[in-house]
């Protein structure tokens, strides 16, 4: 048997693959439909100082090949995350890496202190690249001296590895990467989505309340998967893979693009079970393979 | 709730582009109630990528099926219509939370507009089997998208028809007969689904006439459990939890209803 273990940024993974934020919510939804232990982890959907109500509706839509969507944000807020969604959380047998953001840069630097006082949690992921929320999200990410902020002031306020979630909606991702590193990002995470939109050609009016949306699933892999080998070519942190991951083979294109770990996203909606079965099919193709550690292929691409 | 791997026993055309199919399925028909939902995956090829959510329409326990009922009016159903027999689909459910029953004796009123009238049909169905009196009415565009008499019979003892274009039953809206419903010898309790400015109006009328109303509610959804928090509905502001949270202030139509008592969703535009 492949050995699949990744040490990713200080934080043991029994193997590369978890469930991307937003898609797996805090966890309880998908524990009759999936086994947690057989996964390298989850990261939750994004957790914000304040509750936050989200998008009005329709905040989703099918496109070719994936979909739009803009949530908005929709969470409990800090506090109820520390005393409700945390004890289940902390009971499950797979590392829990929590995804934050805010409205600014102390909003940052103030869930990542709270978060302090929660010993279980794996990493923070750093959310500064939503796409769907007015203030905030995206803009951080889209600068470079605003993401290093951001990044600068959770490291401040946290011992835990940061992982900085990056958008795609930028001229050059590999600058944003570059930023971040020099802040003291342990790790990065790419790509959030795709800012899209679409119209109802009858109304003349966008589908989506919010106007546009976040395109992610099949659709978007190609992409994502350039920009991850790009990503990996500016800087020496592990990277997590994200963007329309839906099977092993995904999974390891992934990999040898140069991500040491990897997210499954909408893939979640489409089958409950999606994480373990990528997990399967990576163990398959290094058994059949002949590869030992999985570790081995990352970054594995010849040009 | 489980993912369950379901056998395509039947799937015909039962009015104009409406199909009914009926799916092997004997983990989800032992569990599902009135209301509840499916998720079917219609396509494992990623075209469409997401399931199509389905009311139940009807179950047999013994012979381990249920049905759904759908119009063909989106790239998922389209691609569902030509599924034939002997298909295998995975088929996640029972989801969602289904019809609260009537005190005990009420006279219950179903109302089903278009492609909302599946639910009612099992839910009238539970409700005469277990002797509570059921006047069904049905609105439709046209006699074409009428469900046949012997789809919607085992469902109530009084069934009323209303088409857009009068071509079936009475002439205009299925809210004009819910009004004389309410007018005469007024139900307990109302049941509705159907396009969203119906319930609002079946809501509407409920509240004036004090008869408590469920609505089973719609939205584009995803993933059907909860987790995509794509199916949001606001809710009134008193119903919404926490004081100061703005985080109940959608629910969840897949796992919070799809049936929510009328008075708890703000339906204003």
């Amino acid at each position: 048997m492949a050995d699949l273990k990744v040490d990713f940024a200080g934080v043991p993974l029994q193997n590369p693959v978890l469930l991307a934020s937003g898609t797996c919510n805090y966890g309880q939804e998908l524990l009759p439909l999936t086994d947690f232990s057989r996964l390298g982890g989850l990261v939750t959907k994004t957790i914000t100082p304040e509750p936050r109500g989200g998008n009005p509706p329709q905040r989703i839509i099918e496109t070719a090949g994936g979909m739009l969507n803009a949530i908005g944000l929709q969470n409990p807020g800090l506090e109820d995350f520390v005393g409700e969604k945390w004890a289940f959380l902390a009971g499950l047998q797979t590392q829990v890496v929590v995804n934050i953001a805010g409205f600014s840069v102390d909003e940052f630097a103030l869930t990542a202190a709270r978060l302090e006082e929660l010993p279980g949690i794996a990493a923070l992921e750093v959310n500064i690249s939503c796409p769907n929320v007015e203030a905030g999200g995206d803009n951080f990410a889209t600068r470079p001296e605003t993401a290093a902020a951001v990044i600068a002031a959770v490291k401040r306020n946290s011992r835990r590895p940061i992982i900085a979630k990056l958008t795609p909606n930028v001229t050059d991702i590999t600058e944003i990467a570059r930023a971040v590193v020099d802040a003291g990002a342990d790790a990065v995470s790419l790509i959030n989505t795709l800012v899209g939109m679409a119209i109802d050609v009858n109304s003349q009016r966008p589908i989506l309340g919010n106007i546009t949306g976040g395109l992610s699933g099949p659709a978007v892999k190609p992409v994502a998967l350039a920009m991850v080998w790009k990503v990996a070519q500016a800087v020496s942190v592990p990277i997590m893979g994200i963007g329309g991951i839906a099977t092993a083979r995904d999974a390891l294109e992934f990999i040898i693009a140069g991500a040491s770990a990897v997210q499954v996203g909408t893939a979640n909606f489409v089958n409950p079970n999606a994480g373990v079965e990528v997990v399967d099919g990576i163990q398959a193709h290094c058994d059949e393979h002949g590869i030992d550690q999985l570790a081995s292929l990352v970054g594995s691409l010849q040009t | 709730m489980i993912d369950e791997q379901v056998e395509v026993l039947a799937n015909d055309e039962v009015a104009e582009e409406f199909y009914m199919a009926r799916l092997q399925a004997p983990y989800i028909a032992a569990r599902a109630k009135p209301g509840q939902f499916v998720n079917i995956q219609v396509s494992t090829g990623g075209a469409p990528l997401l399931r199509i959510p389905l009311s139940v329409c009807a179950i047999d326990l013994d012979a381990g099926w249920i049905e759904v009922l759908y119009e063909n009016l989106g790239p998922k159903s389209e691609v569902l219509s030509r599924i034939g027999r002997g298909v295998s689909m995975a088929c996640l459910g029972p989801l969602g939370n289904g019809f609260a029953p009537p005190p005990a004796g009420a006279r219950t009123c179903l109302v089903g507009g278009g492609i909302g009238v599946p639910p009612m049909l099992y839910w009238g169905s539970v409700l005469q089997r277990q002797n509570y009196p059921v006047t069904l009415l049905v609105g439709a565009r046209n006699k074409g998208k009428h469900l046949p008499d012997e789809l919607l019979a085992p469902a109530a003892s009084v069934v009323r028809r209303a088409s857009d274009d009068g071509s079936l039953g009475q002439a205009g809206l299925v809210t004009d007969l819910l009004q004389e419903e309410l007018a005469g010898d007024a139900p307990h309790a109302v049941y509705c689904c159907g396009p969203h400015g119906m319930m609002r109006a079946v809501a509407a009328l409920c509240r004036e006439s004090a008869v408590p109303c469920q609505v089973s509610l719609e939205e584009y959804m995803a993933c059907g459990i909860g987790i995509c928090v794509g199916c949001a509905v606001e809710l009134q502001p008193d119903e919404q939890g926490a004081a100061g949270s703005d985080y109940t202030r959608y629910g969840r139509i897949c796992v919070d209803g799809p049936v929510f008592d009328a008075r708890r969703v703000k339906w204003e535009d």
